[in-house]
């Protein structure tokens, strides 16, 4: 700890490390033998109920991954690590991180699916002074002070392909999506930027067609539409069951032949499984594939599948990157790594490595500025995977 | 991909939404005639019916293997399951007066929640994959355009049980009763037919004519956490368009909305969301009595 700090800060903290110290001895069965260290509590928030259930899985996975290969400890610290199941939103994230937050008194928090429960918590971090690293949602945020994200922005996937669809698109883009906000932004992302470079799109008004979610499960007179309009390529963002019904139709339509370029999130993880051979051949970019050729991805890898049957997703890893970060901001955090002393190390983390590449965080977002890769669904021994096929455009702001 | 000749014309981008209209009509005909028959017949509005039909589907899911062998072991399951649960409402629906909507609407609503969730605990919260016969798998070609061959078979199967139903309901013994129970329940009631008998047996068919329709219908409306609120609603908005008074009403009630859900959707996809919904309110406006008079087979 630096000796510029003032003394009522330090007192404070040592108070603050102090009321941790003792909560946590109070449940010392979790972490026996403390090192030399002492020990350190994160709150870990994701939906290991309800429809978001597949993604929260995988993000509290990814995290213990990264604890279980660093022998339990961020930052030379033993981690108390405290569970809550966010559930379908704001509705159940905001109470279970409530009790993370002031009555176990976390010095960080992490995970948090939905980009409705992280704006409903966003508050109770500013009440408590605690950070978040999220690792998933990611919602339009006035203040991010204390919140940090190891994703995306929902804009990005699509801003980062547009010049890739672009230059190989020998005519107009289709654009489709659902109707919500993450639909909205994922799609104006695509858009934006390929208006901005002189694509053109397909649509009747010239504008995205979104369709009623979660209402639609039959696209087939949109895909008429689609083949009505002469469209070259077709442009989308679905996530979950609807991801699953727009592919299988899609391969079994009239417009089977056109290009189909997507925010990864069509192909990635379970529903890839689901869709079996229909999603072959589709584009979509990520800023994570499996394949990645790096040594910090082999390893990555390598542990996930020695404890899981199938590859790691993106929501894994951008938990296993978000250990990462708190492993290395509690470490640079002193000797008393209060949750104001973690988030302002995190501040100052500069270039992190990760299986998914080196990013660093945005010092005005505070989300990655990160690579972005197109894959292509490609056979890989037996089963279907998202093979990495190009790199995209660097993005972040 | 080349462009065919025929894509010129102004027709026929709207071709295949209106051949899949009527395979979503189908399906929702094989689906809703359960509750319309139900209620029209027994009196008992069964808010259950959607979970009939998850039941069903989510047999398909866990059972459809690829083969046609695991198709007709699912049909099989999937009626005999569904009709169980019917049998085991019209028990749960004993001590409720005849007629008593309000309790019978609370009664199956409750059944429909707790089997929702029992569902749901079972076989999980993601909708399941559903694997249609290998041969069914692809697509076909119908008139130019590229069409999913199971959709195709399924408006042939549809079709044979709608007429099915159809000579049941006119030509058996027991259709005669049903027929009888509509115009004069007292009469069937005086000729010894116990009213409890004619309940449960209205019910387990309504639960097979669901539970086939979910089976059937699993690669169409697949079955998820949402299915069984998406079919009730279906059904509900069939019983006002079409009545409870006849067969024709209820065919012709599931392919309007058929057609208003994909027909429609292409031709005004800005009002996708209440197409269905404007559509209801125009005949009950126009019509209140729906689209068709009272249930007669035809």
């Amino acid at each position: 700890m630096p000796l510029t700090t003032p003394w009522r800060s330090r007192a404070l903290t040592a108070a603050l490390l102090a009321a941790v110290l003792t909560t946590s001895s109070a449940c010392g069965d979790d972490a026996p033998g403390t090192s030399a260290g002492g020990s350190i509590k994160i709150g870990l928030l994701a939906s290991l109920s309800g429809t978001y259930q597949a993604v929260g899985t995988e993000i509290r996975d990814g995290f213990q991954l990264y604890l279980d290969t660093h022998d339990g400890k961020l930052g030379g610290r033993q981690v108390d690590l405290i569970v809550a199941d966010e559930g379908n939103g704001a509705q159940t994230a905001v109470p279970a991180a409530t009790k993370l937050l002031k009555q176990d008194r976390v010095s960080a928090l992490t995970g948090i699916v939905g980009g409705g429960s992280v704006a409903g918590v966003t508050p109770v971090l500013n009440e408590t002074k605690v950070p978040l690293v999220g690792s998933n949602g990611r919602p339009e945020l006035k203040d991010v002070s204390r919140v940090w994200h190891t994703s995306y922005l929902s804009d990005e996937p699509g801003a980062a392909i547009a010049q890739h669809v672009r230059d190989n698109v020998k005519g107009s883009v289709y654009a489709i999506g659902p109707d919500y906000q993450g639909g909205w932004d994922e799609l104006r992302g695509f858009t934006d930027a390929f208006g901005k470079i002189g694509g053109k799109l397909a649509n009747a008004d010239g504008k995205t067609t979104f369709t009623p979610f979660p209402a639609t499960t039959n696209f087939l007179p949109y895909f008429a539409r689609i083949k009505a309009s002469g469209a070259a390529a077709v442009y989308t963002f679905y996530a979950g069951s609807a991801a699953v019904d727009f592919v299988k139709q899609y391969a079994q339509s009239e417009i089977k032949d056109i290009p189909l370029y997507a925010a990864g999130f069509l192909t990635e993880g379970g529903v890839l499984n689901a869709q079996g051979e229909a999603a072959r051949d589709i584009y979509s970019v990520l800023n994570y594939s499996p394949d990645l050729d790096n040594a910090e991805n082999r390893a990555f890898v390598a542990a996930w599948k020695a404890k899981h049957d199938g590859s790691p997703t993106t929501y894994a890893l951008a938990s296993y990157d978000a250990a990462a970060v708190l492993d290395r901001a509690i470490g640079a955090a002193g000797s008393n790594p209060t949750p104001e002393a973690i988030n302002t190390a995190i501040g100052q983390l500069g270039q992190i490595a990760s299986p998914r590449g080196t990013w660093q965080f945005s010092t005005t977002t505070h989300s990655p500025v990160q690579k972005w890769y197109l894959r292509q669904v490609r056979q890989d021994g037996r089963a279907l995977s998202n093979t990495v096929v190009g790199d995209l455009a660097t993005v972040g702001r | 991909m080349i462009a065919v000749a025929a894509g010129t014309n102004r027709i026929d981008p709207y071709l295949i939404p209106a051949l899949d209209g009527v395979a979503y009509g189908l399906l929702v005909f094989v689906a809703a005639s359960g509750l319309v028959f139900c209620f029209g017949v027994a009196n008992i509005l069964n808010l259950a019916h959607g979970l009939l039909y998850a039941i069903g589907g989510y047999t398909a899911a866990a059972l459809l293997d690829g083969g046609w062998a695991s198709l007709g072991l699912a049909l099989a399951v999937g009626v005999l399951a569904a009709a169980a649960a019917g049998v085991l409402l019209a028990g749960l629906l004993t001590p409720v007066a005849a007629g008593n909507h309000l309790s019978q609407a609370l009664l199956t609503f409750g059944v429909a929640l707790a089997g929702g969730s029992l569902l749901v605990a079972g076989f999980g919260p993601d909708n399941p994959q559903v694997r249609v016969p290998a041969a069914l798998e692809g697509s076909v070609m119908v008139a130019g355009h590229r069409y999913a061959a199971y959709r195709l078979v399924f408006i042939v199967v549809a079709a044979v049980l709608a007429l099915a139903l159809y000579l049941v309901v006119r030509r058996t013994r027991a259709g005669m009763l049903v027929r009888a129970a509509v115009d004069d329940p007292e009469m069937v009631a005086c000729l010894g037919v116990s009213p409890a008998r004619i309940r449960a047996g209205v019910l387990a068919a309504a639960g097979a004519l669901a539970g086939a329709a979910g089976v059937l219908g699993a690669p169409i409306i697949g079955p998820g956490t949402g299915t069984a609120d998406t079919v009730l609603l279906l059904s509900l908005v069939v019983v006002v368009l079409g009545g409870l008074g006849s067969m024709a009403g209820t065919l012709l009630a599931a392919l309007a909305i058929g057609e208003i859900q994909t027909l429609g959707v292409a031709l005004l996809p800005s009002a996708a969301p209440f197409l269905l919904f404007a559509a209801m309110a125009a005949v009950l406006a126009v019509r209140a009595r729906g689209l068709a008079g009272r249930w007669r087979p035809a």
